[in-house]
């Protein structure tokens, strides 16, 4: 029978593929317990969630001390290798830390709100995006998880749906997307026609073997790198991003400003790197990067982001765009690991993904904390708020500072690793550049220190002590402790990003 | 490499293909404007108000049709979706079900895989039903509760000079 001759997916495929499965079953169990509840009830809701994500985050870590091979399952759709499983452990923490803190958001749980539930569930299924994301190696399953991520985004987005500005972060979400997607599908459809293969495989397989056109390849991996610029929010695909930020809850920000950004540099690290990169052959297709230039192509996209979004940084008085510019300008630092497409390059991106979510959800959480006292995000509003709240505030210089890379923080490391792994290959301009756009963070990062610890409130304003929910607390603890102890005790960290990504190039 | 051709096609490679493709393109323009060309060239060209007015069955239009539609219509359409896309999974799996039933392990998988897939949707056809997307009159919603001022930089200096005034 010719049906045979696929490669059909059979339930021994569920076994590599458990903490997705279990998000799955999780976002239907509490999207049922939502309509049982009427939508009254948002606690069935957030138990089934946070015990999902907890359920899930075990089975991943299971796997990741069970080590093994990679394995394809779904009939060649997806790969489970170590990289995949570096990342799963990423969005689940993401994906937990937002749940539990949300629990205590005004935004998310305020009394006006009509359907409070939503927002735990559909964190869960961007999460299980998310992860089906890091694990695509055909073209068919890159586009449609992206396109899950997207979804669940827009909605997401648009969560206050009574207020005019998270509809219109929404709105603008979708066009951006829609657009960006469009552009992306031509590029697939173009290296589609030039390798005739689905796979990432197949297509490096199809790139080597015919003699490929520079021009063609060139236009084709812009095409593609629109799509995925659009994801990670990299210069000139950009424009959403503050709008969405300061429009969409701050705790749907915070997740945006990691998790699918965090998804979109798996994506691309896969995508990349098995298509284009030398991996464990280097004799075999370094032409290929040679022959579109990649790494002067790449390295002009992170100088001009991180540089953008610092330079844009400085001049916002809304602390969530000031946020939201920031992330912008750490995908720069972030794209300065693929220029080369090399391990060590593509790990120093895996290890400031990890720091980076820790942080900057932490310094996000610090803004939904606020803002469920204070109701604004303004940095006018943030004077003397450190005294009023001295734990909050201490939290967030620790983020801050750590966002500005300053030692003895994480952020330090992470910039470390990209750094060297630029300056290994003699790319000093990109690195100066880098390291000039650090000096700048650190005037937009500590105008808000100052803000909090250094001017004094308006005359009459409200001056007493802040009182912050113990949940609240304990999750910023959990995300600044590693923010501390990851500045100076980074080996196991990195040690798992190396891993993962030789794992990656093993694993072909 | 998993070639995918047409069967019994020449592998004449990407730029093969896309110049079918171009030649098809060239032509239709060729096509339309020779139409319109020659067209322009004999006929007579006499205007008058009555001749330039809505052809026959058209209605004479009022108003902008930049018109804001009401939500709920967008809602019936996605509640279409729900049951559409259904029928279009469900007929070509019926049509293969029946093939692969006698296989052991496979015959099981699929058919739970389509059990899976219509909880599922029906997951969502319950949502609809619970948050009151099926009633037709719905309550307003008052817009302005979550409004704060927005604070734009720019404008700052404009209400300062207002107010001084």
């Amino acid at each position: 029978m010719e049906l045979l001759n696929l490669n059909i997916p059979s339930w021994s495929d569920l076994a590599y593929w458990r903490p997705e499965a279990i998000l799955c079953g999780t976002f239907l169990a509490a999207l049922l317990g939502d309509l049982i509840g009427r939508g009254r009830r948002p606690a069935i809701s957030f138990v089934i969630s946070v015990f999902g994500l907890i359920t899930a985050g075990a089975y991943s870590v299971a796997a990741v001390l069970h080590g093994g091979a990679a394995h394809t399952i779904m009939g060649d759709l997806i790969i489970v290798d170590g990289m995949a499983a570096f990342f799963r452990l990423l969005f689940i923490l993401a994906g937990l830390a937002t749940v539990l803190f949300s629990w205590t958001a005004e935004e998310i749980m305020g009394r006006k709100r009509e359907n409070k539930a939503e927002f735990f569930y559909l964190t869960v299924l961007m999460t299980a995006a998310m992860m089906v994301m890091a694990e695509a190696r055909d073209l068919l399953m890159l586009f449609l998880s992206m396109e899950a991520v997207g979804l669940v985004s827009y909605v997401m987005a648009g969560y206050m749906r009574t207020s005019l500005r998270s509809t219109e972060a929404s709105l603008k979400y979708v066009i951006f997307g829609a657009v960006s997607s469009g552009i992306m599908l031509y590029g697939l459809s173009l290296l589609y026609g030039m390798t005739g293969a689905m796979t990432f495989d197949g297509i490096r397989a199809g790139l080597l073997a015919g003699e490929v056109n520079g021009l063609s390849l060139l236009i084709t991996v812009i095409l593609i790198l629109a799509g995925m610029s659009y994801k990670i929010a990299a210069v000139p695909f950009h424009f959403w991003c503050p709008d969405v930020y300061e429009g969409a809850p701050t705790p749907v920000a915070a997740i945006f400003s990691v998790g699918p950004k965090a998804a979109g540099f798996a994506l691309m690290i896969r995508f990349f790197y098995t298509t284009l990169a030398a991996g464990a052959d280097p004799s075999a297709s370094a032409p290929l990067i040679e022959l579109i230039n990649w790494p002067l192509l790449m390295a002009v996209i992170a100088a001009v982001t991180m540089t953008y979004g610092n330079l844009v940084a400085l001049r916002q008085l809304n602390v969530k765009r000031m946020l939201a510019y920031s992330s912008i300008s750490h995908v720069g630092y972030l794209l300065m690991g693929f220029v080369l497409l090399t391990d060590a390059g593509l790990a120093a991106i895996l290890f400031y993904l990890a720091v980076y979510t820790l942080m900057n959800l932490g310094a996000f959480f610090v803004v939904v904390a606020l803002n469920n006292h204070i109701k604004s995000e303004e940095l006018d509003d943030y004077a003397g708020i450190g005294f009023r709240a001295p734990w909050l505030g201490t939290m967030m210089v620790i983020f801050l500072a750590s966002l500005t890379g300053v030692p003895p923080f994480a952020g330090f490391a992470g910039k470390f690793y990209v750094f060297t792994a630029v300056m290994d290959r003699q790319w000093f301009w990109l690195a100066i550049l880098a390291a000039l756009n650090s000096v700048v963070g650190l005037y937009y990062y500590f105008r808000v220190v100052k803000a909090m610890f250094l001017t004094r409130p308006a005359e009459g304003a409200d001056t007493t002590p802040l009182k912050i929910h113990w949940l609240q607390y304990t999750v910023l603890a959990v995300l600044a402790v590693p923010t501390l102890v990851l500045g100076f005790w980074f080996g196991p960290l990195k040690v798992l990003a190396d891993q993962a990504i030789g794992l990656l190039s093993t694993g072909m | 490499m998993d070639t995918m051709l047409p069967m019994g096609s020449v592998d004449v490679g990407m730029n093969g293909h896309f110049a079918t493709v171009l030649i098809f393109v060239l032509i239709g323009f060729f096509f339309a404007a020779v139409a319109l060309i020659v067209a322009k060239l004999l006929r007579p060209h006499d205007p008058n108000p009555t001749k330039l007015t809505t052809y026959e069955c058209g209605e004479e239009t009022r108003g902008s049709s930049w018109i804001r539609f009401n939500v709920r219509f967008y809602l019936v359409a996605l509640f279409f979706i729900v049951f559409d896309v259904e029928v279009i999974f469900l007929y070509p799996w019926a049509v293969v079900f029946k093939h692969l039933l006698p296989l052991p392990e496979l015959g099981v998988l699929v058919f739970w895989e389509m059990v899976i897939f219509l909880v599922i949707l029906s997951l969502g056809l319950a949502y609809i039903w619970v948050k009151g997307d099926l009633d037709w009159v719905k309550k307003l919603v008052d817009r302005a509760e979550d409004e704060p001022p927005r604070r734009n930089p720019l404008l700052k200096s404009v209400t300062n000079e207002e107010g001084s005034q």
